[in-house]
């Protein structure tokens, strides 16, 4: 697996996403907030004539954003059909991952276990493989609904 | 081939590809339902499509394995292996006669029964209807199913679809593919506007100007066919449907007559396709289990042609298909008791549901009242899937019927990705918006007149005289409380499709126009406030509000509006009492006037030459009735427009012009009865300004007269210079029609006007009712009722007591 990973800090952390994956990166203008949503999701934007889902991927984790500067900058990424911005502290590269993502025993602790495919090396170092997919379903996975006052 | 089969062709093989996923995952788990389900939707559609067309093989082979995988639904049948060969065996052969239908060439006679047989059905129900409909050769069953076997693997290579281009008359595109294109000419509207702003600000440059210019018409151009692309008028739809029932009423012994209506009504072509399934499903009930027989109809009183109806409508950003039928409606006892059956709702339950609701149970799945099983339908597949197809959508479905009167189905699809309408609000610095189709009405609640006020939790306003629940949108979204003080804030009133009424506030509203509506992700739409995203005009994202979402959510719909509306009957009353409405505006005088809001039937605008003004007053035509006009001032009429309140107490209407029309209000103050003018019945303070309030019944009595339609007497004038250029006209305004002695007119005159000198000129052929002399001196001649031929008001008075007296016979 040679593939090219985007890589990017995330909460402090180095994490590659795979390239494959990341359509764009965009520098974040206006987020327009979306009211009564889980508060990972920082609001919409517009890229050209597209809206976009702004995801905090801090906030997406479980960890409070307000811990880690930000650069402004968002990947943009296509998931089941919707177009996402993810906003991480910084996006350092594009590289080539090396080998397999494999394991670490004892866990990447657990918020980043629930969202990481696994550890993968990359010609700058090891890194956190994210799933898309489950990053963008934030902290409380699929119970991220939240009730309704009646 | 024509267009129909085409399609059918192209629908059954879309659907065997997508199938074909299930039927392998079938083969490796017969006990799965949900491929069973879906296989069996299948062969039903074919079944049902061919019902449409006339493939009686094509109709007995999935009639076959319908039946077969009826029983497993029902469970009355355990699907083995043996079975699900021969279901294969079957949709592979369906496949084949496609392929071989679409080549226009005749698929192999006989096979079809060793298939049916390989089934194992013991029901013989299906093997009649195989040998009534079909003429197959007799071989052994064994046989013909190991060839089938090789068969199947053969024949696909041989039998591929040639597409020959006499066949493909129009080429079928993914959606995708024109949402792409669609959005990138939206991005190169955006850059166009971008490089436009840049040209603007680098100043004048002819050589660039001139080709931005083509590029913005070529661009607009794009659009507008880009836009068309995507929508289709739903005749395309309606086309196919008389010959549907035609063949289906045929085919079942009924006459059913077919009515379209808003065959115009454009929607996106995907949603053509989605509704074409489901419309069809409905008809084909409506056909089979609605309408009655011939005879059964007239025995019943009715016409012996029954009558379907499908109309379209598009209101807002929805569009509404009702299929109605005057047939024998649905039972609901036998719906309840069919539903407790099932164990879809206990007893108890039955008894507790209304009407409504229990008609709403034929739409769940498996559910089927026919007592027989027809080839057309009543399989209880069908309705459970139209609605599942429509709601996919983001549609519903409903059901109304009367016994013995008619059934009636409403479908309300959305025009999705389509411009819709909206309204832009705003709450703190955050706008959103709102479709207009839901927008009622829009009021500034600042006028007193909204009652703002909060039962327990719940907020209240008054509209139209009823107490209406009100959401504040920066509570419902909460953002945090707005700036705007309570009772400042704009309401906008919203109706539901359910037809329930409640008010937004909001802090202001900002414009409306067209929206392109755009998906939202997922874990948006979750939250169930927003129905999608669009941009402004200068590129920002704003969220479209769920408006049915977030009114289902405070139990706004439909049951909780009756249990509002009566815990808020006693106040209303109460305040009924205390305060009567009235329209307040500004008379001619510059004097502030109400008058009572049940007098006004409508405000009209008339142009200054529809009044006529005579010395006793004035009169104006408004939707071709003369009607008396107070108000005016003296002298010329002030305007080109004149703004008119249509009074009415019921029989009299009178016209009351006004300079301006302020607002309809509530009197809340004391009347203060007024003596000297009789015209006045009192003056009140509204604010800190008198206001005085017209007496309703002194006006009618003055003025009020009832309508005169404008079918004109006819007045013969002598035939003279005189006669036409003054009398004329006179006689005219007076509302008569006008013609001369000498004229050829076969009508007889309701009055003739003679000169007394020339009374004798009078044709004796012809005899008017009436006969007004007149005279050329002014003073009366003894013995002769005549009127001076300058005394207008004589002249008049004595056309409108002709004309009285004509009126009366």
């Amino acid at each position: 697996m040679n593939d090219l990973m985007v890589m990017a800090q995330i909460a402090g952390r180095r994490c590659a996403l795979p390239a494959h994956d990341v359509q764009s990166v965009i520098e974040l203008g206006t987020i327009t907030p979306v009211p009564q949503t889980p508060d990972y999701i920082a609001g919409i934007t517009a890229m050209r004539s597209q809206a976009l889902t702004v995801v905090d991927c801090r906030r997406a984790l479980g960890f409070t954003a307000d811990d880690f500067a930000t650069d402004q900058r968002a990947a943009v990424v296509a998931i089941a059909g919707y177009s996402y911005a993810l906003i991480v502290d910084e996006i350092e590269d594009i590289t080539t991952a090396i080998g397999e993502p494999g394991q670490v025993s004892g866990g990447f602790g657990p918020e980043w276990s629930r969202v990481a495919t696994g550890m993968i090396e990359t010609s700058s170092g090891p890194a956190l493989l994210m799933d898309l997919a489950l990053l963008i379903q934030g902290p409380g996975g699929d119970d991220g609904d939240i009730s309704v006052a009646a | 081939m024509d267009d129909l089969l085409a399609d059918f062709v192209a629908e059954t093989r879309e659907m065997l590809e997508a199938s074909e996923g299930e039927i392998i995952a079938w083969e490796a788990d017969p006990s799965d339902k949900a491929r069973l389900d879906s296989i069996f939707r299948f062969v039903h559609t074919v079944k049902g499509n061919c019902g449409f067309f006339d493939f009686p093989r094509l109709a007995s082979l999935s009639h076959a394995a319908e039946d077969a995988l009826a029983d497993c639904r029902a469970g009355r049948r355990v699907p083995d292996s043996d079975l699900v060969t021969a279901v294969l065996a079957i949709v592979d052969r369906i496949s084949h006669m496609v392929d071989a239908i679409e080549a226009g060439d005749d698929y192999p006679e006989g096979g079809d029964e060793a298939l049916v047989a390989a089934l194992g059905n013991d029901g013989e129900e299906v093997i009649s209807a195989i040998e009534t409909e079909t003429t197959p050769l007799h071989s052994s069953a064994s046989q013909l199913i190991e060839d089938n076997e090789p068969a199947s693997d053969d024949r696909p290579a041989a039998r591929k679809p040639d597409n020959s281009p006499s066949v493909q008359r129009s080429i079928r595109l993914p959606v995708d593919l024109l949402d792409r294109v669609m959005s990138g000419v939206s991005d190169m509207v955006l850059a166009r506007n971008d490089l436009g702003h840049r040209l603007r600000q680098a100043g004048n440059q002819p050589t660039i100007d001139g080709p931005f210019e083509r590029l913005t018409t070529i661009l607009s151009d794009v659009r507008d066919a880009i836009t068309r692309m995507r929508m289709q008028r739903i005749e395309t739809l309606f086309a196919a449907l008389p010959r549907l029932v035609r063949d289906l009423s045929a085919e079942l012994g009924k006459q059913v007559m077919i009515d379209l209506e808003g065959g115009d009504v454009e929607l996106d072509r995907e949603m053509v396709e989605m509704v074409r399934d489901p419309l069809t499903h409905i008809i084909r009930n409506a056909i089979d289990h609605g309408i009655e027989t011939p005879s059964a109809r007239l025995a019943e009183g009715k016409r012996e042609i029954g009558m379907l109806s499908i109309a379209a409508r598009q209101s807002g950003n929805t569009i509404s298909i009702v299929v109605s039928d005057d047939g024998r409606g649905l039972d609901e006892e036998k719906i309840a008791a069919k539903a407790v059956s099932m164990g879809l709702i206990t007893t108890k339950q039955s008894a507790q549901m209304n009407r409504e609701k229990i008609l709403q149970l034929i739409f769940e799945p498996g559910f089927s009242t026919a007592d027989e099983v027809s080839s057309v339908s009543g399989r209880g597949v069908g309705l459970d899937v139209v609605r599942d197809n429509l709601e996919k959508v983001g549609g519903s479905i409903k059901v109304s019927s009367q016994p013995g009167v008619g059934t009636l189905f409403t479908l309300q699809i959305p025009l999705t990705l389509s411009i819709i309408a909206g309204l832009t609000v705003e709450i703190g610095d955050q706008r959103f918006a709102i479709p207009q189709s839901y927008v009622e009405e829009i009021i500034h609640s600042s006028a007193k007149a909204l009652d703002f006020t909060h039962v327990g939790e719940t907020a209240l306003v008054t509209f139209r005289g009823n107490r209406v629940p009100c959401l504040m949108l920066s509570n419902v979204l909460a953002v945090g409380d707005s700036a705007i003080a309570e009772g400042d804030h704009t309401m906008v009133l919203l109706r539901l499709a359910s037809g329930d009424l409640f008010a937004l506030a909001v802090d202001r509203i900002h414009a409306h126009g067209d929206l392109v509506v755009k998906p939202l992700a997922p874990a948006v739409m979750k939250s169930g406030y927003y129905a999608g995203s669009t941009l402004l005009d200068d590129g920002q994202p704003i969220l479209l509000l769920d408006v049915t979402n977030i009114a289902g959510s405070y139990d706004i719909v439909s049951d909780a509006r009756t249990r509002v509306r009566q815990a808020v009957d006693e106040a209303t009353e109460e305040a009924d009492q205390a305060a009567a409405r009235a329209m307040l505006f500004t008379d001619f005088a510059g004097r502030r006037s109400a008058v009572r809001l049940e007098l006004v039937k409508r405000i009209e605008t008339t142009s200054a030459d529809a009044i006529e003004r005579t010395e006793k007053g004035a009169r104006a035509v408004i939707d071709g009735a003369i009607l008396p006009l107070i108000g005016l001032p003296d002298g010329p009429v002030p305007a080109e427009k004149v703004r008119l309140l249509r009074l009415s107490d019921g029989d009299c209407e009178l016209l009351h012009a006004v300079r301006e029309i302020d607002d309809a209000l509530e009197l809340t103050n004391k009347l203060k009865p007024v003596k000297d003018d009789p015209l006045v019945e009192a003056v009140t303070l509204i604010g800190d300004q008198t206001v005085t309030l017209i007496d309703g019944h002194e006006i009618f009595a003055r003025y009020g007269e009832p309508p005169e339609v404008t079918s004109r007497p006819l007045c013969q004038l002598p035939d003279s210079d005189w006669a036409r250029t003054i009398l004329g006209p006179l006689v005219s305004a007076a509302g008569y029609d006008v013609t001369t002695a000498s004229a050829d007119d076969d009508d007889a005159p309701e009055v003739a006007i003679v000169l007394e000198e020339e009374s004798a000129s009078l044709p004796s052929s012809i005899e008017p009712r009436a006969v007004i002399r007149l005279r050329s001196r002014p003073e009366a001649v003894d013995g002769e009722e005549s009127i001076y031929r300058y005394d207008r008001d004589g002249l008049v008075e004595a056309l409108r007591h002709a004309r009285a007296a004509g009126g009366t016979r």
